[in-house]
């Protein structure tokens, strides 16, 4: 075998400038296989770490209870309505103990969250109250960083606004507005700072207090009505909200079940990325398969004085399928290191608008031992029938030609 | 023991519905250390007999035996065991693998089923290439000969795994007055150290003057 190897590479280094050729086909493939892979990798990882960023990995929240408004007996009802109470975390300080124990864990939030609107003169604009303590006021979303106007400051009894409801209602940093919340408690509190976070019913849906302001406007005195938690790697979400739910007689969700369209979006990337992917293998078997065809029709003269001497068609076929696995090797090997090349330079050479990279590339991410594996053993089945075409060489037909 | 021996050998070629009989039931025996010529006009069946003889072809019908056994229903991987083991083959065109040196061409009969050029093949091709006085091209690419030197080359190839018999078709067809005499003179001095038995296909008389006893072919048999 060592021999056939030998043979191939002789082969191989004899006719350099189609060898040269062929390798850098299949380097080529492999560049555009590694790129894609990088690409959709760093696609996906960027639009998770964008959802990630600024939602809780983790949300637990008290079990549903449906309440029995009217009696068992309807005859005398319309309809028989249902409603839910109002739910609440009351023993929260011990989940939060509990969460906080866990690893993986990095933030644990408890929040007192309802409705309400923002009145200012004649208009009125509903928005989605989020209770916190100040001091955690980044541990979800990162507050502070968004803030275009005023500050991120809520021990001093102030609103936090987005940047589209602002604009609605034609508020700055430091106006008073009027809130009112869904328990019907009005009260005038000042605009502290305005947000923009980039998601639009974010930006203009949600306003963040003090938890100390938002427990009398949505009359929750000791509960509360969630607990968000943050994880520093948002991919073992289910499995820690599997864990609390074993262990807390709460509602828990992972992140992932809140984002099906996002994990939908992504495993359909996914899939156009294997298409692809397919595609490149596909064309790197075939330029391989012809090549080496080729180099079987004129060596047949080679082939049929080997078979005279008496060297079994093995040998023949292992010295093609041999040269199929050094072109695979060689042009995977340069191909992944040019692939690698090109997309750190894409993802750190080239910088969009904003300054951040130009595509979403994850350099890391290209599959490079998955291409290598699959282009060598690609290569040595592409190299398969040609390798039977010579071993099936009829000796005195050859050397005859 | 015997060394060859061909009875009642045919064969034939079918082109489209039309059948060609080339060999018309050839006898022939061939004894250990013999040099025979094998003589006959263009068109005889002298290369298709040799081809039979060398296990490269299967006959028609006829019985082929080589060292008193017989040849009939061996598989392609025995045959190929026997030609690499006991046959050496001289074409009239030297069909040296280019990509590879003199030394490499000798020593690929024996390095091929090895695995590899052992000290012991590399020792036994550079002395076989002393010996058809080529030493001093050991090394050489086998493009970078001339005509008689590569021809030298395939005579020291076929001697590698010390072959009882040596097949030789129009060995010196290809080469000028001079170059065919110092390969006969070659070919017979190997017969005659190491008593290796030779079948020399050649239409040329002077060649067949050189062998121990000459076989005519004519219209595909034995004259």
């Amino acid at each position: 075998m060592l021999f056939a190897l030998r043979v191939a590479f002789r082969y191989l280094t004899a006719n350099r400038v189609q060898s040269g050729l062929l390798i850098g086909g299949v380097a080529l493939s492999v560049i555009v296989f590694v790129f894609m892979t990088a690409l959709i990798r760093g696609l996906a990882l960027f639009l998770t770490v964008q959802t990630t960023g600024q939602i809780a990995h983790v949300e637990m929240e008290p079990p549903r209870r449906i309440a029995e408004v009217m009696g068992p007996d309807a005859r005398f009802a319309a309809q028989p309505i249902s409603t839910f109470q109002r739910q609440q975390i009351r023993n929260w300080q011990l989940m939060v103990d509990q969460a906080e124990q866990l690893d993986h864990v990095v933030a644990v939030v408890p929040e007192v969250n309802g409705n309400g609107f923002l009145v200012r003169g004649t208009a009125v604009a509903p928005i989605a109250l989020q209770g916190i303590d100040p001091s955690q006021i980044d541990a979800i979303i990162p507050l502070s960083k968004s803030i275009i106007d005023g500050s991120a400051d809520l021990s001093t009894g102030g609103l936090l606004i987005g940047a589209e409801l602002a604009e609605d209602l034609g508020l700055r940093a430091g106006v008073p507005v009027i809130l009112r919340s869904d328990r019907g408690i009005e009260r005038l509190i000042p605009v502290t700072g305005i947000f923009r976070i980039g998601l639009s019913n974010v930006d203009r849906r949600v306003a963040y207090l003090s938890i100390a302001v938002a427990r009398p406007l949505l009359a929750l005195p000791n509960g509360v009505t969630s607990v968000s938690i943050k994880l520093d790697d948002p991919a073992l979400a289910p499995l820690i909200a599997e864990q609390l739910k074993r262990q807390l007689p709460l509602k828990v969700t992972a992140w992932q079940e809140k984002n099906r369209n996002l994990e939908t979006a992504l495993e359909s990337q996914g899939r156009t990325g294997n298409f692809i992917q397919a595609f490149a293998l596909i064309a790197i078997m075939i330029s391989i398969a012809s090549a080496l065809l080729l180099t079987s029709v004129r060596r047949r003269g080679e082939i049929g004085i080997m078979r005279s001497f008496g060297i079994s068609r093995g040998f023949v076929a292992s010295v093609f399928v041999f040269q199929g696995v050094i072109i695979g090797l060689a042009g995977s090997l340069i191909g992944s290191a040019l692939g690698y090349r090109l997309c750190l330079f894409l993802s750190e050479g080239i910088t969009g608008p904003d300054g951040g990279p130009l595509l979403p590339i994850a350099p890391a991410e290209g599959g490079y031992v998955l291409v290598i594996v699959l282009t060598v053993v690609g290569s040595a089945i592409s190299a398969i029938l040609p390798a039977q075409a010579a071993a099936r060489l009829d000796p005195v037909e050859a050397i005859q030609q | 023991m015997t060394l060859l021996k061909a009875e009642g050998i045919t064969k034939s070629f079918r082109t489209g519905d039309i059948d060609t009989l080339v060999l018309k039931g050839v006898n022939l025996v061939l004894e250990p250390g013999e040099m025979v010529a094998l003589s006959g006009p263009s068109g005889s069946g002298k290369s298709t007999l040799l081809n039979i003889l060398g296990l490269l072809m299967q006959p028609s019908d006829g019985a082929l035996s080589f060292m008193d056994k017989p040849m009939s229903g061996l598989t392609d991987k025995q045959l190929s065991a026997i030609r690499n083991t006991h046959y050496g083959f001289v074409f009239q065109f030297h069909h040296l693998l280019p990509d590879f040196t003199a030394m490499e061409n000798v020593a690929f009969p024996a390095a091929a089923p090895a695995g590899g050029i052992s000290a012991e093949i590399r020792d036994r091709a550079k002395m076989l290439l002393g010996r058809v006085d080529l030493t001093d091209r050991i090394d050489f690419a086998a493009m970078r000969l001339s005509g008689g030197q590569k021809q030298r080359v395939a005579i020291a190839r076929a001697l590698m795994n010390k072959p009882e018999l040596v097949l030789a078709d129009e060995p010196t067809g290809s080469l000028d007055r001079e170059n065919s005499a110092r390969v006969m003179a070659l070919l017979r001095e190997i017969n005659h150290e190491d008593r290796t038995s030779f079948l020399i296909s050649t239409h040329d008389p002077e060649i067949a003057k050189c062998c121990d006893r000459q076989i005519n072919v004519v219209d595909g048999r034995i004259a």
